[in-house]
């Protein structure tokens, strides 16, 4: 049986791209109450994963980086 | 009546030291944040090079040089992604006094950890001997490559060996429940580390 990776690993990018959207995003609604320097770097670095979980999986449906083949 | 001063001043001891980790913990904190910045300010300044030499060129990436494998970075970058979530769950669970979790997703952030310097080590194996892109060879494309996403790689290879190192120590009894700065630092970092690669995927494979 042929597997074609490429889309393999896009199928897996999307699925793993939108649990860690909505995990990372889950924790810092849970976290957005606490107080503290370090709570606020926390609740930054938590907002910008959940960012970046969505840009892979954009780039996993080809929303993004889908750039057409050199000729 | 010696053994009843000795307890005494025990006690006074280990009240001491809880005084002195209270005392000392938010200028630690402030210490290990500062560390982050000036890390900051090291990728920006790579980053920003980089930036620059692209616009400043003819086209990118320059000619005979291919666009970089974007599913592979996709999913490479949904690993560390994943790392850094199942890093905040641990830290979480280590609060509420829950070692058990604690250690699956500690160990599961190695692992992923682990898992996305596998996947680099794929990416450059291809650029390197099907693409011959190298990093002296190629140009600003793979010096700037290799040197960041290197810079970065170094980075979550250090990241792999502190946490290991963090939950063998949280394992022989170092952390308590009130007493735990080691972990809160390393889940910063690690969050750091995400955290840089969100721009360097979007720069390296996006645009």
């Amino acid at each position: 049986m042929h597997i074609d990776v490429p889309i393999l690993e896009k199928t897996v990018a999307v699925v793993g791209g939108i649990i860690v959207a909505l995990v990372s995003a889950k924790a810092l609604k849970d976290d957005w109450t606490s107080v503290g320097i370090d709570n606020g770097v926390f609740k930054l670095m938590l907002g910008l994963l959940c960012l970046g979980a969505v840009i892979a999986l954009l780039a996993g449906v080809g929303v993004l980086g889908n750039f057409p083949k050199a000729a | 009546m010696a053994v009843a001063s000795m307890s005494h001043g025990a006690i006074a001891e280990h009240e001491g030291a809880d005084q002195l980790y209270v005392e000392t913990r938010a200028l630690r904190l402030q210490g290990f944040l500062l560390f982050l910045v000036s890390d900051c300010v090291l990728f920006s300044s790579f980053i920003f090079a980089y930036l620059y030499m692209r616009n400043s060129g003819q086209g990118w990436p320059p000619p005979g040089i291919s666009r970089l494998d974007v599913s592979l970075g996709a999913l490479n970058s949904v690993v560390l992604f994943g790392s850094g979530a199942t890093m905040h769950y641990a830290l979480e669970n280590w609060k509420h006094n829950n070692f058990g979790r604690y250690a699956f997703f500690m160990l599961a952030t190695i692992l992923l950890g682990s898992a996305f310097l596998s996947g680099q080590a794929v990416e450059y194996t291809h650029l390197i001997f099907v693409e011959h892109v190298t990093w002296a060879g190629s140009g600003i494309f793979g010096a700037s490559f290799f040197t960041l996403t290197g810079m970065h790689g170094f980075h979550v290879t250090c990241g792999v060996i502190y946490l290991t190192i963090l939950f063998l120590q949280s394992v022989h009894g170092v952390y308590t429940k009130d007493k735990y700065f080691g972990l809160t630092a390393g889940t910063l970092y690690w969050h750091f580390v995400d955290v840089i690669w969100v721009v360097l995927f979007s720069i390296f494979y996006l645009i």
